[in-house]
């Protein structure tokens, strides 16, 4: 279709209608008349309001990127708080857990070392053992390594709360136990068993006792500390637990708006493309519409007006020319003028004929096809193969103009594209449904191609206006087929037909 | 590290430790032996008597121990079994030591009443050295109450010299024992461990239902310090436990092995305690011994428990001279095998070598290294057995009767447990507690002597399938001790080297023959022999065949021994 075409919509019921040429758009209600200047009638309404409704269309990127900045900003928050926490909570475990572990590890040893000199002394004052008390002098020696060992190490992990007088009597009692121990070992090596038996009896067994008795208040300080720690450290996980309760529930509740808000927006715009779609579904019907009666009426115009003004001058000339003496040059210039007419006459009515087949309304369907087709050899060369089948029925105007303007399309694009000079029309009436296949086994044509042509977005519109569908294909051989099934139903058929009977298949060649 | 990263390491360490635990079990290298046991062909018919009557007494479990020796000196590994007795007021059988004489065609004759040992004693380890110099081993039995020490008097017969010793009057639950010869002063002293101090008639109760009494853990009982006596040479001991350092009343000590962890020269002592601290005494070379045990490393598992040390023993693994240590432990604690890291610093490597993964169900006592394949590189065995008759009903993987292992050396710093492969005798389930290996046979390799806990000594010969060799000697010490323990025997082949010290007790409760042996694959000589012996005196030899026995005495060179 020609870009200067003009497409009409026609609305249904009383909708106002509206066209526009390319380039250039402009409204005309209906109601205030036909613009026969710009060659076609309007209705603007429909487009006035698509684009109403187009200018009206919020974007919901808008929407869209708010959400997101409200996520994003909700992780960042969220990030920011549990670093902040885990940091906190990394300084606990650090700060006060581990060092309260490693200082518990160093108290337990101490206790444990504590225990043993306690061991040791017992054995020591047990008369069992055949030994002087000098033999445990290496024994005690290695514990008192150790536990020299455990304090310092202590002494270095060891909690903040720990005040300086326990530290300091912590370390005086054992340098007073040690001397003491040393006192009694002298004792010994001089061989008064008895006096340092004594000693460790009076003495150092106290002493080891009031030392333990600090190292396990210590272990309980430490206990204390260590379950403080750990409510902190509850304490910090209900709070991060809750902020991510709080976090998942802002999250959630955002992606929930923004996802309400899209399936929203998208219902919208589906509803705005379903109109854009059906309006622009009727324009192109309209457009199919109006060229139609266009072609019909020029088709009629140049039948009967132009023909009948061809035949009377033929007439007149003719009677014109017999008055005059035969063989005079007159005469002989009335005879070419009146072939003139007569050939433009026949112009006329052939282009009549291509732009509007009367013989669709006179003949019907059939008729039509048979006669197209034997002008088709003749007009583009391309030679018909010609098969129907079933019971013919007749056909409305209507639906049959469109038949013939598919078969007619197709025919023109075999002859212009396929390059092939043979093709095959095939028509078959169904019970309930009419199909018109074009056959040719040229170049084909790629359908989906965004550079396809007009001709077949109209067949497309042609076979949708009627409830039909139509399908391109490559047949086995190659090239193009054409297959247009149409329903046939009640007002799809003439009333005054349809008592024919199921003839056999006709076949002819053009 | 983070979870993600765990589980990756997780996984991927999985996936790897899978792969290489194929390639390994692919290279594997199939074991070259064999162990056939022999016990009833050889005449062996003894049967251990914990004197159990139902009175859950803590010493029935733990014994008892067996020892190869040559007592007659014919240069045949003879067989001493220890056996305890009925309890007092409980008697039923007589059961005494066993001394069973080498016969040199694979058959034992029972000796022991004409060596004048068929003695009821509650037995539980032996030691056996040549403490007088005579030229013939002497051995002390360790016991629940008096140890007692017999001369032998070359005759054949052994003369209990307990008193006449000083070893008199000492009243202990001792386990095992050793002959060291600590001062270097050409007589063997000797190193008692001593358990917890229990006697009968001060049995703790400990029950699990607070009704039926069971055997007590030693947490239920006192320490008792190990014993060292110094031998005066004259026929009399000295005991140094006090002046030496070694005295020490927190330890349960239940093995010991001699190993010079310096290599100065001056035998070192490594105590295993049961849910205490081991000990490593290290000699000061002034007649005492430092403790170290928790600077070295070897006091505690990795994760610093002191676990329930059973037996113990050292041996040169890599040929550097360092000793590597095998500790036997309750189960679920693993075989510990403490690597030389550094100077006097050790670390378990027992789960990188592939030896805790496969001990964790087991309770070992007895062990030992010993090159049972005659490849050149040492391989350890193992003794075990629950003390526990009904472990099973708590811990359903866990047997009273347990198969013993034998982790193979594969070379690589790694072992295998190849026990099932050894045969399928060897690798039945055994009460099993001594251990000891010889070789009986004088074929080249190391018998192994097995004894059990309430049942009978298994007598295991080596048969070597794939061909290999060994090369042995048989010190005899002048200057230095009659028997050479304390000196180590160091051979050079192809660019390596192997060294050996010989050494008595080891393992638990129990003495493997005093000469040393070496595989050598099957090579036909050794480069050289390097023998330093503890009077300070270095001997060399050269091109020595294999596949042969030697003696090497003190400054008189080498000889092959008749085969």
């Amino acid at each position: 279709m020609s870009p200067e075409a003009a497409f009409t919509s026609t609305a249904r019921g009383d909708r106002p209608r509206v066209s526009f040429r390319t380039g250039e758009a402009q409204y005309i209600d209906e109601r205030k008349g036909v613009d026969h200047r710009r060659g076609c009638s309007h209705d603007a309404t429909i487009l006035e309001v698509v684009i109403r409704r187009s200018g009206r269309r919020s974007s919901p990127t808008t929407g869209l990127l708010i959400g997101l900045v409200i996520t994003l900003a909700a992780v960042v928050a969220d990030a920011w708080y549990m670093t902040r926490q885990i940091s906190g909570l990394q300084a606990l475990q650090t700060d006060l857990a581990e060092r309260n572990r490693q200082d518990s590890l160093q108290l337990l040893r101490i206790q444990n070392d504590l225990n043993l000199l306690a061991l040791a002394m017992r054995d020591m004052l047990d008369s069992d053992e055949p030994y002087p008390l000098t033999a445990w002098s290496a024994q005690l020696e290695r514990i008192r390594v150790d536990l020299d060992d455990a304090l310092r190490r202590e002494a270095e992990v060891a909690v903040a709360s720990r005040t300086p007088e326990q530290r300091q009597y912590l370390g005086d009692s054992l340098a007073q136990f040690w001397s003491a121990m040393d006192r009694m070992f002298a004792l010994a090596r001089d061989g008064r068993e008895d006096e340092a038996r004594a000693q460790i009896r009076l003495s150092l067994q106290a002493r080891q006792a009031g030392i333990s008795t600090m190292v396990a208040r210590l272990l309980v300080e430490n206990n204390e500390a260590e379950e403080d720690t750990a409510r902190r450290v509850q304490a910090i996980y209900d709070q991060v637990q809750r902020q991510v309760y709080r976090f998942v529930t802002a999250t959630l509740t955002t992606i929930l708006l923004t996802s309400l808000y899209v399936i929203h927006s998208n219902r919208k715009i589906f509803a705005e493309l379903a109109t854009l779609s059906e309006d622009r579904r009727e324009l192109a019907q309209q457009l199919i519409a109006t060229r139609e009666a266009t072609l019909r009426e020029i088709s009629r115009e140049l039948h009967d007006e132009l023909g009948q003004v061809l035949t009377a001058i033929g007439s007149m000339v003719g009677r014109a020319g017999r008055q005059l003496p035969v063989g005079s040059p007159l005469q002989a210039d009335l005879l070419e003028i009146r072939e003139i007419a007569q050939v433009t006459l026949d112009k006329v009515r052939g282009l009549s004929q291509t732009l509007h087949p009367s013989a669709l309304e006179e003949a019907g369907l059939e008729a039509t096809i048979d006669w197209y087709l034997s002008t088709v050899k003749r007009q583009t060369g391309v030679a018909v193969s010609y098969e129907r089948s079933g019971a013919p029925r007749p056909v409305d105007t209507a639906v049959g103009i469109h038949v013939y303007r598919v078969l007619q399309e197709s025919l023109s694009n075999v002859a212009r594209h396929a390059g092939v000079d043979r093709a095959w029309v095939r028509l078959r009436f169904a019970p309930a449904r009419l199909e018109l296949e074009i056959e040719d086994h040229g170049k084909g044509i790629d359908v989906e191609s965004p550079r396809r042509g007009l001709g077949i977005v109209g067949m497309r519109e042609r076979a949708s206006l009627l409830g039909g569908a139509i399908a391109f294909s490559r047949p086995d051989e190659g090239g193009t087929l054409v297959r247009l099934t149409l329903p046939l139903d009640d007002g799809a058929v003439k009333d005054d037909e349809g008592q024919h009977s199921a003839p056999a298949p006709v076949k002819h060649a053009g | 590290m983070n979870r993600r990263d765990f589980l990756a390491g997780l996984c991927g360490g999985l996936a790897a430790g899978s792969v290489l635990s194929n390639r390994a079990g692919a290279q594997a290298r199939r074991l070259g032996m064999r162990y056939v046991d022999v016990t009833d062909k050889a005449g062996l018919a003894f049967s251990h008597n914990s004197g159990a009557y139902g009175g859950k007494l803590l010493p029935e479990t733990l014994g008892s121990g067996c020892a190869f020796l040559d007592y007659d000196g014919d240069g045949w590994q003879d067989i001493l079994l220890v056996n305890g007795m009925d309890w007092p007021g409980h008697k039923r059988i007589r059961s005494t030591l066993r001394l069973y004489r080498n016969n040199r065609d694979g058959t034992f004759s029972d000796a022991t009443k004409s060596a004048g040992l068929d003695i009821e004693l509650y037995g539980m380890g032996v030691a056996v050295g040549d403490w007088n110099n005579d030229g013939f081993p002497d051995v002390l039995i360790t016991c629940v109450g008096q140890n007692r020490l017999f001369r032998n008097t070359g005759k054949g017969t052994f003369v209990d010299v307990t008193k006449s010793s000083g070893l008199a009057r000492r009243r202990a639950f001792s386990t095992s024992a050793l002959w060291v010869d600590f001062d270097r002063d050409g007589f063997l002293d000797l190193f008692v461990c001593n358990y917890v101090k229990w006697a009968a008639e001060h049995d703790v109760f400990c029950s699990r239902d607070g009704k039926e009494k069971f055997y007590c853990t030693p947490e239920a009982y006192r320490g008792e310090t190990c014993w060292l006596f110094h031998n005066n040479g004259n026929g009399t001991f000295t005991d140094v436990t006090a002046t030496s350092g070694v005295f020490d009343t927190s330890s349960k000590s239940l093995g010991v092995a001699m190993l010079d962890i310096d290599q100065d020269g001056w035998p070192d002592l490594f105590v295993a305690n049961d849910t205490q601290p081991n000990k490593l005494y290290r000699n000061q070379q002034d007649g005492t011994f430092k403790e170290i045990g928790v600077g070295s490393g070897l006091a505690f598992s990795t994760d610093g428990k002191a676990r329930a040390g059973m037996g113990a023993d050292a041996a040169d693994l890599d040929g550097s001279g360092r000793p590597t240590v095998a500790v036997t432990n309750f189960d679920n604690e693993m075989v510990g095998l403490y690597r030389p890291t550094g100077p006097r610093l050790y670390e378990d490597a027992a789960m990188r070598a592939g030896i805790g993964a496969a001990s964790r169900t087991t309770l070992g006592f007895g062990c030992l290294f010993a090159d049972v394949d005659l490849d050149g590189s040492l391989d350890l065995l193992v003794a075990n057995g629950h003390i526990d008759d009904t472990v099973r009903n708590i811990r359903g993987n866990v047997g009273h009767a347990q198969p013993p292992h034998l982790f193979v050396n594969q070379g690589n710093g790694t072992f295998r447990d190849s026990a099932a492969e050894a045969g399928r005798e060897f690798a039945q389930p055994w009460v099993g507690r001594g251990l000891a290996c010889g070789d009986f046979d004088r074929d080249g390799d190391l018998d192994l002597l097995l004894t059990t806990n309430n049942g009978p000594a298994r007598l295991f010969r080596n048969d070597q399938i794939d061909g290999n060799r060994s090369i042995r000697f048989r010190l005899v010490g002048t200057r230095s001790n009659r028997d050479g323990i304390g000196a180590t025997v160091r051979i050079f082949h192809g660019g390596s080297s192997q060294s050996r010290l010989v050494k008595s007790g080891s393992s638990y409760l129990s003495q493997s023959e005093l000469p040393v042996t070496f595989g050598v694959g099957r090579r036909d000589l050794v480069d050289r022999v390097v023998v330093n012996w503890p009077s300070g005196r270095t001997e060399e030899y050269k091109g020595l065949a294999c596949g042969k026995a030697y003696e090497c005495v003190e400054g008189r060179g080498v000889t092959a021994m008749a085969p």
